[in-house]
């Protein structure tokens, strides 16, 4: 199953929220919607989930246009909430039903669910005598127990502790084997990182980065060296400009092209006491920092 | 549809689960039990309670200088009923001692048969003694000087006697009858009116500030939950209303040989049935008017304090609408200018028009007139309120400006 969005338009008032957006996420893989705040990621979301229609442009699967009658979306929102006066397994009960499931489903999944993710115990109770973190717990059930065939999660980690978010960690990796579409949309570089094989950078309304994250680490401009030697005060100091000190205490050194590469990797063995030279890598938080701050 | 019942069941349920909403349902009907089986309670009390002067109040008359001391006393007696009449000498300052000691309540000082002073502790409001005395005196008076004149007193009873027979025929209705069902009537209509519309309001300002409402409209078509919820909401308003006066229709009945010649109670309870489904006609279709503009008006709120001042133009219309039918009916004519004008306007006439129908007598057509504009009305309330509600839901941060909200309406 192949999710995609083609060439999506919204604009709310005179203000163009998505300015023509692409991309497409597959079943079985996860894909990281990343953006900074206000860069239309939930607008993205919402238009995904036919809350409301896109100005223009398509949503389609597998190249029809998406029928909600027969697609289900699971969805974590990122400003959590549900009925905090009312008990637990009630209302997820309710959502469920809301999402097509009959009453007795509805329950024998809610219970698997609650097992699953350790929270059996609060069945009966309030959602407002809950922990942030156990409050967090029953939202995701409300994205997961109709097993739809995409699930949205909107910052899944925030506010949970290393314990829960091994938990989420492991039913996120499970929904994608089961060949889920799982779309993520995060700050929390790290897990991306560690869950997506696709992302799309998403700035003031268009994006302006996607691809394979392998693809998009590889293609990235190898014009950088990081250098670990005792004498780098004296580097810096002799090749001047291009260079500048890490956190780690490394030395980075911006070069003119990539072809000076190996140049200067010989000039540095050469001439100074070297302990380590490599090519730069960027993180993909240095690669969003790059591409989110520079359109701006 | 099937999201739609889903939500009316799981709205519905929430109402009944309240625990409000089953204290003050059981509370009014226990009320109505207590009112109802009163006159059977207080016979039970006072089985031998025959009439005695025993615990009556002494009234004082002083009439020394009248030589009618006798027919004073008599008249006097038989005009308060409530009262054990003395006559009294006269001493002014014994009397009110008597009366500051709580020995007597009231004094009258006859000066002649034309002219008394009246003496009393503490003066109600509501005591009409000196006119029940002014009439006494009077007929004394004229018997007196009726005798003088050389009428022969059997004359003089006669005349006295005399009454005025007369019968009166209502063609159309009779407001003395129906002035205190109407009452309650449109009371309720506008109590759980105004409740229940605040409580929708409530209740979506809720869904949106607990953020419930990010998952809910991802979940659940606004339409559907918009509908779901005032469907639900007037659905418990009429079950509290079928409870409320159900019972009390059933407490009458039991009681009813106790409330005999009770004309408020039996008038209440002889209600045509005809008006019972004009009432129930005009409770839903009024409920869904306001219900659906204060759902509206909840989904434009993002914060739960905000709701009050929102929905406070509303309940003023609502209110005006209450107190133009309150005082058109107690004036005792309620097809006045404003009146007819309010049994049309889809915002009035709910009440209005009810009004009109219970109390004078309306043409059919004007009734169904009234009842097509406001089913109208109610189809193009709820199709503008699903839109406000569709784009207020998402809206958070200050309430939108009402022009503004016009716009993406229009958009919509």
């Amino acid at each position: 199953m192949e999710l995609t969005l083609k060439n999506v338009q919204k604009s709310f008032g005179q203000k163009e929220v998505l300015k023509g957006i692409s991309f497409s996420a597959e079943g079985g893989k996860a894909f990281g919607l990343l953006g900074r705040n206000g860069a239309g990621k939930t607008t993205s979301i919402r238009i995904i989930m036919g809350v409301f229609p896109a100005g223009s442009g398509e949503v389609l699967i597998d190249g029809k246009p998406i029928d909600y009658n027969k697609i289900q979306i699971g969805y974590l929102p990122e400003e959590r909430g549900l009925y905090p006066k009312k008990k637990i397994i009630d209302q997820l009960v309710y959502f469920a039903q809301l999402k097509g499931m009959d009453h007795k489903s509805a329950v024998k999944s809610v219970d698997y669910w609650l097992k699953r993710l350790s929270m059996s115990e609060y069945r009966n109770k309030r959602l407002d005598t809950l922990s942030k973190g156990n409050q967090q717990k029953i939202q995701l059930i409300t994205a997961l127990a109709h097993d739809p065939q995409i699930i949205i999660l909107d910052e899944p980690f925030s506010g949970l502790d290393p314990v829960n978010s091994m938990i989420l960690k492991d039913v996120v990796k499970e929904q994608i084997k089961k060949g889920k579409i799982v779309l993520f949309s995060s700050h929390q570089m790290n897990y991306i990182e560690e869950f997506c094989d696709k992302i799309a950078i998403l700035n003031n309304g268009k994006i302006v980065l996607q691809g394979e994250l392998y693809d998009i680490k590889r293609n990235y401009v190898r014009d950088k060296l990081i250098v670990r030697s005792e004498n780098a005060d004296k580097i810096v100091k002799e090749l001047g400009d291009c260079c500048s000190m890490t956190d780690m205490g490394e030395i980075k050194i911006q070069l003119t092209s990539e072809k000076e590469k190996q140049n200067m990797m010989k000039i540095l063995t050469e001439k100074y006491d070297i302990d380590e030279i490599k090519v730069f890598e960027p993180s993909l938080n240095d690669i969003f920092v790059e591409y989110a701050k520079s359109q701006m | 549809m099937k999201q739609f019942s889903t939500i009316l069941k799981y709205e519905l349920k929430n109402y009944f689960q309240k625990k409000m909403f089953i204290g003050i349902t059981l509370f009014l009907v226990l009320l109505i039990a207590v009112l109802m089986f009163s006159p059977q309670f207080f016979q039970m009390l006072s089985i031998d309670d025959t009439e005695s002067n025993e615990g009556k109040p002494v009234m004082l008359v002083i009439a020394d200088t009248s030589k009618n001391a006798d027919i004073i006393q008599k008249s006097f007696a038989e005009a308060f009923t409530n009262y054990d009449v003395h006559i009294s000498e006269k001493n002014l300052d014994k009397i009110k001692n008597q009366i500051t000691s709580d020995k007597a309540e009231c004094a009258f000082v006859l000066n002649s048969l034309t002219s008394y002073d009246y003496y009393v502790n503490n003066l109600s409001l509501y005591d009409t003694n000196t006119q029940i005395a002014d009439e006494a005196l009077q007929n004394i008076y004229r018997m007196d000087e009726m005798k003088k004149n050389g009428i022969p007193m059997e004359s003089v009873q006669k005349i006295f006697d005399t009454g005025i027979e007369h019968n009166t025929t209502s063609l159309g209705k009779n407001q003395e009858q129906n002035f205190f069902y109407t009452y309650i009537m449109i009371f309720s209509l506008y109590i759980v009116i105004i409740l229940y519309g605040q409580m929708v309001a409530t209740n979506v300002a809720t869904e949106k500030s607990s953020r419930a409402m990010e998952l809910l409209i991802t979940s659940a078509k606004p339409v559907s939950m918009m509908f779901g919820k005032i469907i639900a909401s007037c659905l418990a308003g009429l079950i509290q209303l079928v409870a409320v006066f159900g019972s009390a229709f059933l407490f009458y009945n039991v009681n009813k040989t106790y409330w005999k010649g009770n004309q408020i109670i039996e008038s209440i309870f002889n209600m045509p049935l005809e008006l019972l489904i004009y009432m129930i006609i005009f409770f839903i279709l009024g409920f869904f008017v306001y219900a659906f503009l204060y759902g509206a008006i909840g989904s434009t709120v993002s914060k739960l304090e905000d709701i009050n001042t929102s929905v406070m133009p509303l309940t003023f219309l609502f209110i005006f609408a209450f107190f133009v039918v309150i005082y058109s009916m107690s004036n005792g004519s309620v097809d006045n200018a404003l009146m007819t004008i309010c049994s049309y306007v889809p915002f009035t006439s709910p009440m209005a028009m009810f009004t009109r129908i219970a109390m004078s007598t309306v043409p059919i057509y004007e009734i169904v007139i009234s009842i097509v504009i406001l089913i109208v009305s109610v189809i193009g309330i709820g199709v503008i309120s699903a839109k406000i509600y569709r784009v207020g839901v998402l809206l958070y941060g200050t309430a939108p400006k009402i022009s503004s909200l016009l716009k993406t309406i229009k958009k919509a």
